[in-house]
């Protein structure tokens, strides 16, 4: 096997799977941002901007907290879990947005972009937009905006312009077409802040890098905590940032086990689902080869997910590869099985997930079998579920007005 | 010796022996329908296009502005494939064998099609112009090997000087130059840029330069012809083909692309 740790390659492919597939318009700012990254990367004093921004604003490090009820209750292995939740905005997502608008700050733009689906995104980068006074645009599908109502206006109080976007299925993957629109035609003085490891490159391993602080704290954490690395690390699964940042700093450790989990939707078998690892084929989307949930004729397919952040029909070329090399395992949840999963970790652990998250969760209940109770798995606990509480109330037939 | 010219080559061979400015007209394939399609790709040769280029429909068209999206959309709706396109150039070769086609799109349809395209000369296409790859990219980096298919590559004003070299020698065909910073159908063309960037791409090839995005009148096809060898119009076409597609009276857009062929050669 090739040594993961080392990829992309400098032309950004992680074996097969990856590149720079995009419009000749947007090559020159791609290029730029590779080198500014690789000029700045290991430059101390941007590195001690971000730590202090992760420490000071962000809140981190984030605790690793032992589930003692989920761990009873499933009388196998001990559970933990990493709590980015408690991060500053609710989610992994500002761990990415901190690092890339220092980015933006040195190649001197004036105007930063994102899509977002759940929404977690787009208050991640209203809010360092917010802080350093940049003009901010934020696209999201119009579905999702309707189904992440909390966060459209929290992204409005931060001073964020939301562009709801009607094309397609108005869902994440036409927030990002229109995002990529909006960048080609302000391509001089916007800075695209992609909030997942997926996109052209150098994109996926910047957002990559920035979330690896949290497998970082994890290697500590579990050593200080339980006195070796967890036996398995399990973390939802859209394009895929929470789970690469987990994933990342223990490619190299072959005995820690990696799952990532995807949204089976209504299941595998209805094809109403958001699972490209699973039951998808590689394919080019958003300029990356990765696996994508398309027709014969290379026409990206509808997704469905109850989940507004991994209703995406692609994923990033990382998790593709990592697939393929068989070093990370991929499963699938359904929609039913990630409601229970929400209710059962609230009322167990007093800790209310995303919904994205829940997928990680109620992966427990194919996998914590196969452990020992002197084993221990570490679920990435991605986000929190706030912003969720009206889908949820709608699937449980309860009406919060 | 025996001619290996293309029907491409032909074209713009005896297009610059005329001295004549390029004319290449957009539409996409499937809107509002393919028995359309074909009446108006006749409609265009009547009406003075010289190239034709015809959209294949794909889900996520990143490099479009609204209309051509929207075209892209009703076309899917039709179930437009690669391979009914095909169908429908080997229709047109069968009363015209002269006008050459540049099938237009993006990269995902072309490669669930990477067989399928090895033999699309066979139908009477001529040339691929993917969008959304690298300019220095080609069918053949994509495993697509079929020397009877060129790879028309676009510069963007943003592309730097020594990519703009590694373009024009991996490019075939002609150099599409993509006059502004945008999608399909804005309306931002800055004519001194693109002067000044399509006599550099000229200095390093001696590929004739069309410039196509934001072209709408017959004044901005006069003043990009003035400074390229020909001019690329797709979204106001694609409008009006939607303006018309109840009635399916096609004459005001043959009136308007004589317009503009008027005004290029003026």
């Amino acid at each position: 096997m090739d040594n993961l740790t080392d990829l992309p390659s400098p032309d950004g492919f992680f074996g097969q799977y990856g590149g720079k597939f995009v419009p000749e318009t947007l090559m020159h700012a791609l290029n730029e941002l590779d080198e500014t990254y690789a000029r700045l990367k290991n430059n101390p004093k941007f590195v001690e901007e971000i730590d202090q921004d992760l420490v000071q604003f962000v809140g981190r490090p984030s605790p690793l907290y032992f589930a003692k009820r989920l761990t009873d209750h499933y009388s196998g292995p001990q559970i933990w879990l990493k709590r980015e939740d408690l991060n500053h905005t609710g989610a992994h997502k500002i761990n990415n947005t901190v690092g890339q608008i220092l980015l933006a700050k040195a190649m001197g733009k004036k105007r930063i972009i994102a899509e977002t689906g759940a929404g977690q995104h787009g208050v991640a980068t209203a809010t360092v937009a917010a802080r350093l006074g940049l003009e901010c645009h934020i696209y999201m599908g119009a579905a999702d905006v309707k189904r992440q109502s909390l966060n459209v206006y929290r992204i409005k109080l931060l001073g964020a312009k939301v562009h709801s976007v009607d094309s397609g299925t108005a869902t994440l993957k036409d927030a990002l077409n229109e995002a990529m629109r909006d960048w080609v035609t302000n391509i001089e003085d916007t800075y695209y802040i992609i909030g997942s490891v997926t996109g052209p490159h150098p994109y996926p391993m910047i957002v990559r890098d920035f979330n690896a602080i949290v497998g970082r704290e994890l290697r500590k954490q579990s050593m200080e905590q339980f006195k070796q690395y967890p036996d398995a690390i399990v973390a939802c699964v859209g394009g895929g940032s929470n789970a690469m940042g987990i994933f990342y700093p223990f490619l190299e450790e072959s005995n820690v086990a990696l799952i990532g989990v995807e949204a089976a939707g209504s299941g595998l078998k209805s094809g109403k689902h958001a699972a490209p690892l699973n039951d998808g084929e590689p394919g080019i989307l958003h300029g990356a080869k990765s696996y994508l949930m398309q027709d014969e004729n290379g026409q990206v397919v509808d997704t469905h997910s109850i989940s507004a952040g991994l209703d995406y029909p692609g994923v990033g070329p990382e998790h593709s590869n990592l697939k393929d090399s068989g070093r990370a395992n991929y499963i699938a949840v359904d929609d039913d099985e990630v409601l229970s999963s929400f209710h059962l970790i609230t009322k167990l652990e007093g800790i209310m997930p995303a919904l994205e998250t829940a997928h990680a969760f109620a992966a427990l209940e194919h996998v914590a079998k196969n452990y020992k109770s002197n084993q221990h798995i570490v679920i990435n606990v991605s986000g929190r579920g706030d912003k969720d509480i009206n889908t949820v109330a709608t699937m449980d037939g309860i009406s919060l007005d | 010796m025996e001619s290996l010219l293309t029907r491409l080559d032909e074209r713009i061979l005896s297009l610059k022996k005329a001295s004549k400015k390029s004319l290449v007209a957009y539409l996409v394939a499937g809107d509002p329908d393919l028995d359309s399609t074909l009446e108006l790709m006749y409609g265009f040769v009547d009406a003075g296009v010289d190239i034709l280029e015809v959209g294949v429909p794909f889900t996520d068209p990143i490099a479009e502005g609204p209309i051509i999206q929207a075209a892209h959309d009703r076309a899917l709706k039709n179930d437009t494939s690669l391979n009914k396109i095909f169908k429908l150039v080997e229709k047109f070769r069968k009363k015209n064998n002269d006008t050459p086609i540049i099938l237009m799109g993006y990269i995902n349809t072309f490669l669930a099609n990477a067989e399928a395209l090895k033999e699309a000369h066979q139908s009477g296409a001529d040339a691929v112009l993917i969008v959304d790859i690298p300019g220095e990219s080609n069918l053949k980096d994509l495993g697509i090997k079929n020397q009877n298919l060129a790879s028309i590559s676009l510069i963007a004003p943003t592309t730097s000087k020594d990519r703009i070299s590694k373009i024009c020698k991996s490019s075939s065909g002609f150099i599409y130059y993509v006059t502004l910073r945008g999608v399909t159908g804005s309306s931002d063309l800055n004519i001194n840029e693109a002067e000044s960037n399509i006599n550099y791409i000229r200095s390093k090839t001696s590929l004739p330069v069309f410039a196509g995005f934001g072209i709408k009148t017959p004044e901005d096809a006069f003043n990009l012809g003035k400074i390229s060898d020909g001019i690329v119009i797709g979204s106001s076409l694609v409008q009006m083909i939607h303006e018309q597609s109840n009635k399916k009276e096609f004459k005001k857009i043959y009136n308007y692309l004589h317009e503009i062929a008027e005004a290029i050669s003026r």
